[in-house]
C-alpha cells in the first residue's frame, strides 16, 4: 500500500515537471499518450497494480489515482489553451478585452435643444432673461394687447390660480417686465416653461418649454426680423433646410408672420407622414413686429422705436429633429430613451 | 372653416389651378390646413386668424383672392317678389339695449311652404358637412356660410303680440332651446323676446317656442348685430358653441345686415313665398367708417421695402378700402365696416405686406451697436453645475409641473401648497413644492424596467404660498439608489450609499467655488430619522441631504434604499462664489508626512 502511494506521488511530480517543459502542441500530445494511453500509459499501469491490493486498501488508493488522473487532464487542457493562443509581444494580457469605461450622466433632450438655441442667439448678442411662471392677467394678457373678453384669449386654455393669478401661457410677460425696467436697445431671449390647459396627447402636454425673443431699437424693420430668424433656422437646421414665411396672427405683433420648415422627416414627400400630416410643412416659429399698443403699455414711443418678437416651442422642435412621435416621451424620463442623448 | 371652391366662383371668376389657390391662401395668411375631394368638388379647410371675422364666409375669402389676382367681385342682386303689406304693419321691433344690439334688421315672408330645399341648396350644405333641415332653416344657414352674417328664422305666427324686443333677460327667466333642454337666464344674457317670453338667446341659439315647424306658414328672418360680450357670457355660462355665436364673438359687419336679410328674402320668394314690403331696420346709432392715415415713409420704415404706390392703392381698393391722397406722401384710408381688425396705420401696413409678399422683403441682421455684452453669470453657474453632475454619472430628467395634493407637503409650516382652480385632473391639481417626488417617480419607472441602479438629477422650479405671496424657487434634486457606474470584467459596480451622494453635493459646491460648506444633523419629514443633514453655505441652509423616508418611498412603490438631496438654487445662486484665484506652484516637490492624533471615540469627524 505504501509503495503504491509513493508511486502515485512520484508520477505526479514527474508529470508536473514534464508539463512545465512542454513547449509545443506536439509535446502535449506526446505527454497525453505517455500518461493516459489506455493500453500502455503510466496511469493504466498503476491501475493494473491496484489489482494486487487487498479489498480494504483498494478504495483509498483508487481515489488517489483518480485524483491524479483528473489533475493530469486539467493541466493538459490548460497547457493546450495557453499554447494555442498566439503570443503577444512583451505581454501576457489579452488586450482585446474591453476598456474601463466611465459612467457619464446624459443631458435631457429638451435641455440640449434649449442650450443649442440659446447658443445661436447668444452669438447674435441676445442676453437670456427669466421671469415668474405664476403671472397675473395684466402681464400675461392685457399688457400684450389681449383685450378682456376677446376670443384671442381662447387660443389657449388657461390654468387659473386665483381671480388674477394664472400660470403663464407664454414667456412674453417677461418681455413686458424687461421693457418696463430697461430702455432700448433691448435684445433678449426668454426660455422657460409655459402652461396651456390641454388634454395630454401625442402632440400636447399641459406644460412645455418655450423660447421667445425680443429686439427693440431705433429703426428695427421687418427685414431685421427675417434676417435674424433665417440666421437662426440655418444655424439650427443647417444650410440645406427649406422654410417659408406666411402671415400669422398674434395680438402683440403687427404685422405677424409664421415660419414653416420643410418637414425634416419626409421632406414633404409622404402623404401619410406622421409629423406634417402630409402638408409637407411644419409650423416652427411665430413672430412679428411689436404692436405699437404694446410699446405704449410700457411707455416706449412707437414712433421713435420699433422692434420684433418671436417665439418657438422647444418640445416641438426637439420632436421634429429627433423624430420623436409622442411629446409625452420627454417627460417619462425612461433611461433607455434618455441615455441615447449621451452622445449628443 | 370649410371652403367649397365652386362656391367661391359665385363671387369671382376664379381660374387658377388648385395648387396655386392653396399657395395663394397660405401666402395671405388664410392657412389651408386640409384639402379633400368629394362629389361636391374640392373642399378646403382654412384657419383664419381670430381677428378676421370677415373671412368666415365664402364672400370674404373671395374678396381676398380677388385682391391677389386683380379681379372684381361679381354683384349679386336677387329678385324680390314683394307683396303690398308693409312689413312694419306686421311686426313691431324694439331694441332696449342698443349697445348690446346696435342694429336689427328683419324681413317677413308670407305663405312659405316649409319643405325640403331645392337640390342646389342641399348640395351646398351637404358639402359643408351639414344636414339640410328645410328650406327656411337651410336658407339662413346658406347666408351665414356665404356672407358670415348669422340669420335666425322665427315662425311669425308664434311671435306673441307681433312684437320683437331685444332686451336683457330677467333673473330666472327660462328658455327652451332648439337643441332641447331649458336654460335659466340672468340679466347678463341678451334675449330676443316677444311680448311674453324670450324666443331666442340673442346671437347664440333660437328657442323652441317660435321655431320653424312643418306647419309654419309665415316667417320672420332676423339679421341683427350683437355685441361680443353677451355672446361670450352666454357661451361660458351654458357651455354651447354655435356657428352664429362664433361669428358674433369675433365681430359681424354692421353694414351688411340689411343686405343679408334681402338675400334670404329673395331666396325664400324664389321658393314660393311672398315678402312683405320693405324691411325692418333699427339702427339707432349708425357706425361711421373709421379713417386711418397711412404714411408712405412709415411703410418703408417698417418693411424696409419700397412698395409701389400704385400697387398699394389698387390692393387696398380691391379689399374695399377707400383711399384719398393726402399731402406729405400718404393716404387717408377709409376702412370698410367688415374689417374690424383695421384700426391703426400698422394694421394697414400689414395688409400691404401680406399682399406684397413676405418673401419679397429683404433679410438683414440688426446692428449690434449700443448693446451690452450678453453675459449671464447665473446661466454660467447652472451650466457648470450640470457639467459637474454629468461627470459624476447623474442623468438629467425633466418632469411635469403638477402633482396631487396628498403628495405635496411644503418645507415649513408657514408655506402652503398652490392649488390650480381648474386642474385637468385630481392627480395634477397642485403645483410641485419639491422636485424630489418627480425624481422618485422616475426611480420607480426605471427600476421597474430593468435598471440596476439610478442616479438622477432635475433642475426645476417649485412653488408655494408664503405670507399670501406666490413664491417660486429654482430647485436642484438628486436621487441615487442601487448599483452605480459601469460593471466590467475587472470591477463590480458599487452600491450607492450616503457618502456617495454627500460627495456629489460637495463636488458641485466645490466646482462652483461656494465656500465655506458645512453639514449639520437635522430632522426632516422627507428623510429617515438620524439620516438627514442640512447643507450650509456660508452658514445659511441651502438644502437637505439623506436617506429618503421609507414610507415616502413606499408611496412610490419603491422598496430599495433611496438617497436624496434637494438644494435651493435660488438661495445658492444669490450668493457670491469665491473669486477664482490662481496660486503660484511651489518649485519643490511635495513631501508627505504622517501625523497621528489621539481623541475620544464619540467625537464627530
Amino acid at each position: 500500500m505504501h509503495e503504491i502511494k509513493t508511486k502515485i506521488e512520484g508520477l505526479r511530480r514527474k508529470f508536473d515537471e514534464d508539463g512545465f517543459n512542454a513547449k509545443t502542441l506536439e509535446d502535449l500530445q506526446e505527454l497525453r499518450n505517455l500518461y493516459l494511453s489506455r493500453s500502455k500509459g503510466y496511469i493504466q499501469e498503476l491501475f493494473d497494480d491496484l489489482k494486487a491490493l487487498s479489498p480494504e486498501e483498494k478504495p483509498e488508493a483508487g481515489k488517489k489515482l483518480n485524483q491524479l488522473k483528473a489533475h493530469i487532464n486539467r493541466s493538459l487542457r490548460k497547457l493546450h489553451q495557453k499554447l494555442n493562443t498566439p503570443p503577444v509581444p512583451g505581454s501576457v494580457v489579452d488586450l482585446t478585452l474591453p476598456g474601463k469605461r466611465t459612467y457619464w450622466g446624459a443631458p435631457h433632450p429638451l435641455r440640449i435643444f434649449r442650450e443649442e438655441i440659446e447658443c445661436v442667439f447668444l452669438r447674435m448678442g441676445f442676453s437670456i432673461e427669466d421671469g415668474p411662471e405664476i403671472e397675473n392677467d395684466y402681464y400675461n394678457f392685457e399688457a400684450l394687447n389681449f383685450p378682456p373678453l376677446h376670443p384671442s384669449r381662447d387660443t389657449w386654455g388657461v390654468f387659473h390660480i386665483t381671480d388674477d393669478l394664472l400660470l403663464r401661457t407664454h414667456t412674453s410677460p417677461v418681455h413686458i417686465r424687461i421693457m418696463e425696467k430697461k430702455r432700448p436697445p433691448i435684445r433678449i431671449i426668454t426660455p422657460g416653461r409655459v402652461f396651456r390647459k390641454e388634454t395630454p396627447d401625442s402632440t400636447h402636454t399641459p406644460a412645455f418649454f418655450q423660447l421667445e425673443g425680443l429686439v427693440v431699437d431705433y429703426g428695427i424693420t421687418f427685414a431685421h426680423l427675417k434676417g435674424t430668424l433665417e440666421y437662426f433656422l440655418k444655424a439650427l437646421f443647417h444650410e440645406k433646410s427649406q422654410y417659408r414665411l406666411r402671415p400669422g396672427f398674434s395680438p402683440f405683433t403687427e404685422p405677424s408672420v409664421a415660419f414653416d420648415l420643410r418637414c425634416p422627416t419626409c421632406g414633404g414627400e409622404q402623404n401619410d407622414c406622421r409629423f406634417c400630416r402630409g402638408g409637407g410643412w411644419i409650423d416652427i416659429l411665430a413672430a412679428g413686429m411689436v404692436d405699437p399698443q404694446v410699446f405704449k403699455n410700457v411707455s416706449i414711443d412707437p414712433e421713435k422705436y420699433s422692434g420684433f418678437a418671436f417665439g418657438l416651442n422647444v418640445d416641438r422642435i426637439a420632436m421634429v429633429t429627433y423624430g420623436v412621435l409622442d411629446a409625452r416621451t420627454f417627460y417619462e424620463n425612461d433611461l433607455r430613451f434618455l441615455r441615447q442623448f449621451l452622445s449628443k | 372653416m370649410k371652403i367649397i371652391v365652386d362656391w367661391l366662383k359665385d363671387y369671382i371668376d376664379l381660374d387658377v389651378p388648385m395648387s396655386c389657390l392653396v399657395e395663394d391662401l397660405d401666402r395671405i395668411g388664410l392657412m389651408v390646413s386640409g384639402k379633400s375631394e368629394n362629389e361636391y368638388g374640392t373642399i378646403l379647410e382654412i384657419e383664419p386668424p381670430p381677428n378676421r371675422p370677415d373671412v368666415l364666409g365664402h364672400l370674404g375669402v373671395a374678396r381676398e383672392l380677388a385682391a391677389i389676382h386683380g379681379l372684381s367681385l361679381k354683384g349679386n342682386n336677387g329678385t324680390l317678389t314683394e307683396a303690398d303689406v308693409p312689413v312694419d304693419h306686421l311686426i313691431d321691433v324694439q331694441i332696449w339695449d342698443d349697445e348690446m344690439c346696435p342694429r336689427y334688421c328683419a324681413v317677413v315672408i308670407r305663405d312659405v311652404e316649409v319643405e325640403p330645399s331645392p337640390e342646389w341648396l342641399q348640395v351646398r350644405l351637404r358639402a359643408l358637412g351639414l344636414n339640410p333641415v328645410n328650406n327656411v332653416v337651410d336658407v339662413t344657414q346658406y347666408v351665414l356660410f356665404a356672407t358670415a352674417q348669422p340669420l335666425h328664422a322665427f315662425d311669425f305666427d308664434r311671435i306673441s303680440g307681433s312684437k320683437i324686443i331685444v332686451r336683457k333677460a330677467k333673473k330666472g327667466e327660462k328658455i327652451r332651446i332648439l337643441e332641447g333642454g331649458e336654460l335659466v337666464l340672468a340679466p347678463d344674457c341678451l334675449v330676443i323676446a316677444d311680448d311674453e317670453k324670450p324666443t331666442a338667446l340673442a346671437g347664440v341659439i333660437g328657442g323652441q317656442d317660435a321655431s320653424i315647424t312643418g306647419i309654419t306658414r309665415n316667417v320672420m328672418i332676423e339679421s341683427a348685430i350683437f355685441h361680443p360680450v353677451p355672446i361670450r357670457t352666454a357661451l361660458r355660462k351654458f357651455g354651447i358653441q354655435t356657428e352664429a355665436a362664433f361669428r358674433f364673438e369675433r365681430g359681424v359687419d354692421v353694414s351688411f345686415a340689411p343686405k343679408a336679410a334681402s338675400i334670404a328674402a329673395s331666396l325664400l320668394t324664389q321658393m314660393g313665398g311672398a315678402a312683405a314690403k320693405g324691411m325692418i331696420d333699427i339702427y339707432p346709432k349708425p357706425v361711421k367708417k373709421r379713417t386711418v392715415v397711412l404714411r408712405r415713409h412709415r411703410i418703408k420704415e417698417l418693411l424696409a421695402t419700397d412698395v409701389k404706390e400704385e400697387f398699394i392703392e389698387k390692393t387696398l381698393a380691391r379689399l374695399g378700402f377707400e383711399l384719398s391722397v393726402r399731402q406729405q406722401g400718404g393716404w387717408q384710408v377709409s376702412v370698410p365696416t367688415y374689417r374690424v381688425d383695421i384700426e391703426r396705420e400698422v394694421d394697414l401696413i400689414e395688409e400691404v405686406a401680406r399682399f406684397h409678399g413676405y418673401d419679397k422683403i429683404p433679410s438683414t441682421l440688426p446692428p449690434m451697436s449700443g448693446l451690452e455684452p450678453a453675459f449671464s453669470p447665473q446661466r454660467c453657474l447652472l451650466e457648470h453645475m450640470r457639467r459637474s453632475l454629468f461627470h459624476s454619472g447623474f442623468d438629467e430628467v425633466v418632469n411635469g409641473a403638477f402633482s396631487s395634493e396628498e403628495r405635496e407637503s411644503p418645507n415649513h409650516p408657514k408655506q402652503k401648497v398652490i392649488e390650480i382652480l381648474n386642474p385637468i385632473s385630481a392627480r395634477s391639481s397642485v403645483l410641485k413644492t419639491t422636485v424630489l417626488n418627480g425624481l422618485l417617480e422616475n426611480a420607480e419607472w426605471n427600476l421597474n424596467r430593468g435598471a440596476q441602479g439610478i442616479s438622477l438629477f432635475e433642475i426645476g422650479k417649485v412653488h408655494f404660498w408664503e405670507d399670501d405671496q406666490a413664491k417660486e424657487l429654482l430647485s436642484l434634486g438628486l436621487v441615487i439608489s442601487g448599483l452605480q457606474g459601469i460593471q466590467n470584467w475587472q470591477v463590480r459596480p458599487e452600491r450607492a450609499d450616503f457618502f456617495h451622494l454627500k460627495g456629489v453635493c460637495e463636488d458641485i459646491l466645490f466646482h462652483l467655488r461656494y465656500e465655506p460648506v458645512s453639514f449639520l444633523k437635522r430632522d426632516h419629514s422627507r428623510y429617515e430619522k438620524d439620516f438627514c443633514l442640512s447643507v450650509l453655505v456660508k452658514g445659511e441652509e441651502i438644502g437637505t441631504l439623506g436617506m429618503l423616508n421609507q414610507s415616502l418611498c413606499e408611496s412610490f412603490s419603491l422598496r430599495e434604499e433611496i438617497w436624496g438631496a434637494e438644494l435651493n438654487l435660488t438661495a445658492l445662486l444669490a450668493k457670491q462664489p469665491q473669486p477664482f484665484n490662481l496660486e503660484p506652484v511651489v518649485k519643490y516637490p511635495s513631501v508627505i508626512r504622517d501625523v497621528s492624533l489621539l481623541g475620544s471615540e464619540n467625537i464627530d469627524f
